[in-house]
C-alpha cells in the first residue's frame, strides 16, 4: 500500500495559529501548580481514606456495642438460698411427688410463697426481690429431685433477679448495689454460663427468657423458604438463561424477577397476609406462611445468581455435549448444571442469610406474638430470631437490654457461618474459565 | 393424612413407579427383539412424572379447597347455631376451635369454641381420608397409563423432555404471578381503602392521626403527605447525605488507591455492612445513637431534640447503604475502559484529575442509577425506621425532631388488633401500594440506565 | 532515506530489565531515541516491544506488579529518580494507544483536558488557539472544525486516533510514544496517520511499535527489533531491512516467524 492512493490530507490548508513557545516546566508558576496538584492529590487520596476508615469504625463500633452489652446475656447470676424445710412446713404428700401431678401439688401447697419466706429470712426484707420470679421453679426441680430434701435444711443455687444480675455487671441504684455487694461479700452469689438461654423460649422474666423457641421457628422456616425457593429459582434460572425465547414474554419474566429483587421486603409481607392468610386461609403465625413469603422474597436472589453462575459456563461445553448427541435437557442437567452448581449454592446462601435476618414481612404476617415454647410443627404459632429481637427491643424491663443483644450475637454468629460458607464454596469450587 | 406426608407419599409412589417401569424396560430390553428407543431410566423418569405431576397438583389443590370444606361441614352442625353473624368474633371462635382439635386438655378461651372442637376433629379426618384416597387413585391412574405405554418404540425421553420444559416455563413464571399478585392484592385492599376515603385526601392530606379516625370523615387524618415527607427526608435526603459521600469515597478509594491486599481485606469487611440484619440496625439506632444524638443537640442548645429523630434513624440506614452504594460505583468505574484511565494518566494527569474528570463523568450515569436503586431501597427500609423514628407525623425541616415514614405506619397499623375491614388496616394497604409503585419506578428507571449504560460499553 | 550520521540523543535507555511479578519481561535493553527520526520497534508478539515502550513515559506504574531495573534518561534526566516529576514527565512524553481512546466528551474538551490539568492556556482565547493548533497538526481540523461541541466518540475510528494524537500533542510534549496505533484502523485511516507522522517529523521526537514490517519501513528512519525480551538489533530503517546483520533479524523480516 503506497501513500499514492491515498487522498492528500490537508494538513496545512488553512492559517496556522502562531507558534507555541515551549513549555519551561522549571518556572516557579508551574512548579508551585504542580506542588498544589500535588496537595490536591494527597487530600482526595486521604479523603477517601478517611471514608474507608469511617465506615469500618461504624462497623466495628456496632459490633463492638452488641459485644459489651450482649456478653453478659450468656452469663447468669445465681444466689446459694439457704431453705429449712421442716420450718417452712409445706403441706404436700410424699406420695404425690413421685406421680405427675407433682407440679400441681407443688404449687398447690405455696412453694412459691415459702421460698419468698425463705429469701427475707435469709437476706431481709427486700430478699424476695432479689430472686428472679421463676426461682421457685428451680426449688422446685430440686424437691422432685430428691424429695428427702423436705425433711432438712439445705442450700440451692437459683436465679437471682435481673436487678442484682445487672447490679453485678452495670451501675445500678445505691441500694441494689450494696444488696449485691453484701451478698457477693457473704459468698452467696455465683455466676456461670447460661444454658437456659440457648435452651428457653421467651418469658416476661428476662432472667428467664431464651432463643431456643424462636431459632427453632426461624430454622423451620428457612426449611420451608429453601425448599420453595431453590427449586423454583434454579429452574427458572436454566429456562430464561438456556431455553427461553427472545419475545415479550420473557422480557417480561425477567423485568419481573429484576424488579422483585429491589422490592421492598415489607410489600412482601403484605402480600402474604392479602393472599396467604386472606385468600386462603392459612394459619397466622406460622413458620410455613413465612417460610413461603420470604420464599417469594429470595426467589429472585436465586435466579440472578444462577443465571450468572450459567452464564459463566463457556459455550464450548454445550457444543462439546451435543456433538455427541446428547439433548438439550440433557446438555443442561448432565453438563451446564453440576458446573454452575458451586455459584448457585453461593447464591442461594447469601439468600437465605437474607432471609434468616429478614424481619419486617414476618411481622406482617403476625410473628410477632409472644410464644411460650418452641413451636411444634410447620402449621403452629412461632416467632423467629429476628422478630424474638425487635420484641425483646420493645421491653421495658432493663434486663432485656443484654438479652436482647445475646440474641442478636446469636444472629449474627448464624449469618457469619452461612457468609463464610458462601465464600469458602465460591473460592473452593468456582472454576475460571 | 396432612400435607407434609401427603407430599412423601407422592414422592414414594414416583419413586416405586419409576424402578418398577426401569425394571420393565430393562427387561423388554434384554429379550432384544428390538432396540429401545429410550434408555430404561427414561421409561422410569416418564413412569414418575405421570405419578407425581397429578398428585401433586392434586395435594395442592386439596390443601387450598380442603379448609373451607371442613368449616362448611363444621356449621352444618347443630352446635354451630350458637355461632354469632359474620364478623371478627366468628372467625376468632372458629379459629380457636380448630386449634383446639387435635390438642389434648388446653382450656378454651371460649366456650363455644371448645364445642365446636370434637366437630372440627371429625371432619378434619374426614377429609383428611377423602383427600388421601383421591391421591393414591390418582397416583395409580397416572402411573397405570404410563406403564401401558412402555414399548421399545416408545419415545420416552421426548416425553420426559417436554415435562422438564414445562417444569422449566412454569418455574419461571411464578416470578411473574408474584409480581401479579403483589399488584392485584395491594391494588384490591387499597380500591376497599379508597371506597371509604376519598384519593384525594389520602394523597394530599396533611393530618396523619389514624388513632383518631372520626366515623363521618375517615379521611380528614388519614393524609399521607407528612408520612411521604418523612419518608423522603429520611430515606433520600438524610441517609443518602451519609451513604453518597462515604459510599463513592470508599468505592474509590479501594479500585483506585488501596494496595491489593487492603482491598483484599477491606472490601469484605465493607460488605459486611450490608449482611448485618435490619433488626439490629434498628436496636443500634435506637439504643444508642439516638439517645446520644439527643444528648448531643441538648449540648448545643436544642432542649427539645427527640431521641426519635429523623436525624438518628437516617444516620444509621445511610451507614448500611454504604456497602450498597460503593459496590455500585464500584462496578460503573470498573465499566469505563482502562483504555480512559491510561489516556488521561498518559497525558499527565493525577489520579484523582483522571477520577474527577474521567473516569466519574464516563461512570455517572452508572452511579447515578446505583443512587436511584439506593433511594428505592432506603425508602423502603422498615425495620430501623420502626425502631428508631418516631410514630408523629411531622413536616419538618429539623431532623432532630421526629419524623415518621410510610414503611412505619403499615407496621404500626397492621398491628393493632384492629378489623380486617377498617379504614386503619386498609390504609396500611393504601401506603403500600403507593410504596409499591415508587419503589417498582425508581427500580426500573435505575435497571434501564444500568443496562443502556453496560452496552454502551461493551 | 537518512544520513548514517547520529543527530542528537533525546531519550536513552541503559541495561533496562522489566519484571511483571516472577516473568522477565524485558531482558538488558540499551537504546537511543533521537530528536529527529522516527523510530520504529518492531517484534513478534510478545516479544516485549510495548512493555518498553511504556516505560519510557512510566505508563508501568499503573500496574502494581511490574518493577523497572536499569537507567533511562530524558535529556540526560534519568526519569526513574525519586527527582523526576511523573506528571510532568508524562506531559513531556506523551503517548498514543493501540486503540483510539477519547474520552467521553467534546471534541473540544478532549483535546483542551491536558492544557487545562497542566494550567497551560489559562485564558479561553488561549485555549481556543491551542485547541486549533493541536487539530491543525493532527490533520483533523478540517474536518472538525465546524462540531467542536460534538462527543469525541461518534467520529470514526481514524479521527478518533487522530484526536487522540492531537490530544496529545496539546500539552506540546518532546517525545511522542505510538503503541500500534494503527492496527484497529482500516488501510485509507492508517494511511492518514502515517502521513501524519511524516508531517509531525523533526517537531516532535517520535518512537512507534509496530506489527507491520511495511509501516516500519514507511515511516520511521530508525528501526529496533525485539524478540523475547531482548533487544537484537537496532539500526537504520534501510539497513535492517536490507541488510539485517542478525540471523534472527532476517528470519523475521522475510517471513520465517512472527
Amino acid at each position: 500500500m503506497s501513500s499514492t492512493l491515498v487522498p492528500e490530507v490537508p494538513v496545512t490548508n488553512g492559517r496556522e495559529p502562531a507558534e507555541r513557545a515551549p513549555t519551561d516546566w522549571k518556572t516557579h508558576a508551574m512548579q508551585s501548580r504542580i506542588r498544589k496538584r500535588y496537595a490536591a492529590e494527597r487530600r482526595f487520596r486521604l479523603l477517601g481514606l478517611g471514608a474507608v476508615a469511617l465506615s469500618a469504625a461504624f462497623l466495628v463500633f456496632l459490633l463492638g456495642t452488641m459485644l459489651i452489652n450482649g456478653a453478659g446475656g450468656f452469663v447468669r447470676t445465681e444466689i446459694a438460698l439457704p431453705l429449712d424445710f421442716p420450718a417452712l412446713s409445706l403441706d404436700v404428700e410424699r406420695e404425690q411427688l413421685a406421680q405427675r401431678g407433682a407440679d400441681l401439688a407443688l404449687a398447690g401447697a405455696g412453694l412459691q410463697n415459702a421460698v419468698g419466706v425463705a429469701a427475707v429470712s435469709a437476706f431481709g426484707d427486700e430478699g424476695e426481690d432479689y430472686l428472679a420470679d421463676n426461682a421457685w421453679l428451680t426449688v422446685r426441680e430440686a424437691i422432685k429431685d430428691d424429695p428427702s430434701i423436705l425433711d432438712r435444711r439445705v442450700t440451692i443455687a437459683v436465679p437471682a433477679s435481673s436487678r442484682i444480675h445487672l447490679a453485678a455487671t452495670d451501675d445500678a441504684e445505691p441500694a441494689i448495689e450494696a444488696a449485691a455487694a453484701r451478698l457477693n461479700a457473704a459468698g452467696a452469689l455465683t455466676r456461670g454460663f447460661n444454658w437456659s438461654f440457648l435452651t428457653g423460649s421467651d418469658s416476661t422474666d428476662p432472667t428467664s427468657a431464651g432463643i431456643w423457641g424462636a431459632l427453632k421457628g426461624s430454622l423451620l422456616t428457612m426449611a420451608v423458604t429453601l425448599a420453595l425457593a431453590f427449586p423454583i429459582g434454579v429452574l427458572s434460572a436454566i429456562y430464561l438463561e438456556e431455553y427461553a425465547p427472545k419475545n415479550r414474554w420473557t422480557d417480561l419474566i425477567e423485568v419481573s424477577i429484576n424488579n422483585l429483587a429491589a422490592v421492598p421486603s415489607i410489600i412482601f409481607g403484605l402480600l402474604g397476609l392479602a393472599v396467604f392468610l386472606g385468600t386462603f386461609n392459612m394459619p397466622r403465625s406460622a413458620p410455613i406462611v413465612g417460610g413461603l413469603t420470604l420464599a417469594l422474597m429470595i426467589m429472585p436472589v436465586i435466579v440472578i445468581a444462577g443465571r450468572n453462575a450459567i452464564k459463566a459456563v463457556p459455550p464450548s461445553i454445550r457444543d462439546a455435549a451435543l456433538g455427541v448427541g446428547a439433548s438439550r435437557v440433557q446438555v443442561v442437567f448432565h453438563h451446564v448444571l453440576p458446573l454452575a452448581l458451586p455459584g448457585i449454592l453461593t447464591g442461594t446462601i447469601i439468600g437465605m442469610a437474607r432471609a434468616l435476618g429478614e424481619t419486617a414481612p414476618l411481622l406482617m404476617i403476625g410473628m410477632r406474638a409472644f410464644i411460650g415454647s418452641a413451636p411444634e410443627d410447620l402449621a403452629s404459632p412461632a416467632t423467629v430470631l429476628p422478630v424474638q429481637i425487635f420484641l425483646w427491643s420493645d421491653q421495658v424491663s432493663s434486663g432485656f437490654v443484654e438479652k436482647t443483644s445475646a440474641a442478636i450475637i446469636v444472629l449474627l454468629v448464624f449469618l457469619l457461618a452461612m457468609n463464610a460458607l458462601a465464600i469458602y464454596l465460591r473460592n473452593r469450587f468456582e472454576t475460571r474459565w | 393424612m396432612t400435607l407434609f406426608p401427603l407430599i412423601l407419599l407422592a414422592f414414594g409412589l414416583a419413586l416405586i413407579g419409576w424402578l418398577v417401569a426401569r425394571a420393565r424396560a430393562a427387561r423388554l430390553q434384554s429379550s432384544g427383539r428390538e432396540r429401545l428407543h429410550s434408555l430404561p431410566g427414561q421409561h422410569g423418569w416418564y413412569v414418575a412424572m405421570w405419578i407425581a405431576a397429578p398428585t401433586l397438583i392434586f395435594i395442592a389443590f386439596w390443601s387450598w379447597l380442603s379448609p373451607a370444606l371442613v368449616v362448611d361441614a363444621v356449621l352444618a352442625t347443630p352446635e354451630a347455631a350458637q355461632l354469632p353473624a359474620a364478623g371478627f368474633e366468628r372467625q376468632a371462635i372458629l379459629g380457636e376451635a380448630r386449634a383446639l382439635a387435635g390438642t389434648e386438655g388446653l382450656g378454651a378461651f371460649n366456650p363455644l369454641a371448645e364445642t365446636l372442637a370434637p366437630a372440627f376433629e371429625v371432619y378434619i379426618a374426614r377429609y383428611a381420608w377423602i383427600g388421601t384416597g383421591i391421591a393414591v387413585l390418582l397416583a395409580f391412574a397416572g402411573g397405570a397409563y404410563a406403564f401401558t405405554r412402555i414399548a421399545p418404540a416408545f419415545r420416552a425421553r421426548t416425553q420426559v423432555e417436554r415435562g422438564v420444559m414445562l417444569m422449566l416455563l412454569v418455574a419461571s413464571l411464578i416470578a411473574i404471578l408474584t409480581t401479579l399478585g403483589i399488584f392485584l392484592s395491594l391494588l384490591f385492599e387499597s380500591a376497599r381503602f379508597f371506597s371509604i376515603v376519598s384519593i384525594t385526601d389520602f394523597l394530599f392530606g396533611t393530618v396523619w392521626s389514624p388513632q383518631v379516625i372520626s366515623e363521618r370523615d375517615p379521611g380528614a387524618t388519614l393524609g399521607a403527605v407528612p408520612l411521604f415527607w418523612g419518608t423522603f427526608f429520611i430515606g433520600a435526603v438524610i441517609a443518602m447525605a451519609v451513604a453518597i459521600p462515604l459510599g463513592l469515597m470508599s468505592a474509590i478509594y479501594l479500585t483506585q488507591y488501596a494496595a491489593p491486599a487492603v482491598r483484599r481485606w477491606m472490601k469484605p469487611l465493607l460488605e459486611i455492612l450490608a449482611g448485618v440484619p435490619t433488626v439490629v440496625y434498628g436496636y443500634f439506632a435506637a439504643l444508642t445513637v439516638g439517645p446520644a444524638l439527643r444528648d448531643f443537640a441538648a449540648l448545643l442548645g436544642f432542649p427539645y431534640a427527640s431521641s426519635e429523630s429523623a436525624l438518628a434513624a437516617g444516620l444509621v440506614m445511610g451507614v448500611m447503604i454504604i456497602p450498597f452504594v460503593s459496590s455500585m460505583a464500584d462496578d460503573s468505574i470498573a465499566a469505563v475502559p482502562t483504555s480512559m484511565r491510561d489516556g488521561s494518566l498518559a497525558m499527565g494527569a493525577t489520579t484523582s484529575e483522571t477520577i474527577g474528570r474521567v473516569l466519574l463523568p464516563a461512570a455517572l450515569p452508572g452511579v447515578v442509577a446505583g443512587i436511584l436503586l439506593a433511594v428505592s431501597r432506603a425508602i423502603g427500609e422498615t425495620m430501623i425506621v420502626v425502631m428508631a423514628a418516631s410514630g408523629a407525623a411531622n413536616i419538618t425541616l429539623n431532623p432532630m425532631e421526629s419524623a415518621t415514614t410510610v414503611t412505619k405506619q403499615i407496621v404500626d397499623l397492621l398491628t393493632g388488633e384492629a378489623e380486617f375491614d377498617s379504614p386503619k388496616t386498609l390504609a396500611a394497604f393504601a401506603l403500600g401500594l403507593t410504596l409499591f409503585v415508587i419503589t417498582f419506578l425508581l427500580n426500573i428507571v435505575a435497571l434501564r440506565v444500568v443496562k443502556r449504560y453496560r452496552e454502551a460499553y461493551e | 532515506m537518512t544520513d548514517n550520521s547520529l543527530p542528537a540523543t533525546k531519550m536513552s535507555a541503559r541495561d533496562v530489565h522489566v519484571y511483571y511479578g516472577a516473568t522477565h519481561a524485558i531482558k538488558g535493553v540499551s537504546i537511543d531515541v533521537d530528536q529527529e527520526n522516527v523510530t520504529a520497534f518492531i517484534g513478534p508478539s510478545g516479544c516485549g516491544k510495548s512493555t518498553f515502550l511504556r516505560t519510557l513515559n512510566r505508563m508501568n506504574d499503573t500496574i502494581p506488579i511490574a518493577r523497572v531495573e536499569g537507567d533511562i534518561t530524558l535529556d540526560g534526566e534519568n526519569i526513574y529518580s525519586p527527582a523526576m516529576d511523573v506528571v510532568q514527565l508524562r506531559a513531556r512524553v506523551g503517548m498514543v494507544f493501540q486503540k483510539p481512546n477519547p474520552f467521553p466528551k467534546s471534541i473540544y474538551e478532549n483535546v483542551a483536558y491536558g492544557p487545562r490539568i497542566h494550567g497551560l492556556a489559562p485564558v479561553k482565547s488561549d485555549m481556543d488557539r491551542v485547541v486549533e493548533q493541536s487539530l491543525r497538526r493532527a490533520g483533523l481540523w478540517e474536518e472538525v472544525k465546524d462540531r467542536l461541541h460534538d462527543s469525541g466518540t461518534a467520529l470514526s475510528g481514524g479521527q478518533q486516533q487522530r484526536l487522540c494524537i492531537a490530544r496529545a500533542i496539546a500539552v506540546d510534549p518532546e517525545v511522542i510514544l505510538m503503541d500500534e496505533p494503527c492496527s484497529a484502523l482500516d488501510p485509507i485511516a492508517t494511511a492518514k496517520i502515517e502521513e501524519l507522522i511524516h508531517e509531525l517529523r523533526g517537531r516532535y521526537a517520535i518512537v512507534i511499535v509496530t506489527h507491520n514490517m511495511q509501516q516500519a519501513a514507511r515511516v520511521s528512519q530508525r528501526t529496533a527489533f525485539f524478540h523475547l525480551g531482548h533487544l537484537v538489533e537496532y539500526g537504520v530503517t534501510s539497513d535492517i531491512f536490507t541488510n539485517p546483520r542478525q540471523e534472527r533479524t532476517k528470519d523475521y523480516i522475510t517471513g520465517r516467524y512472527g
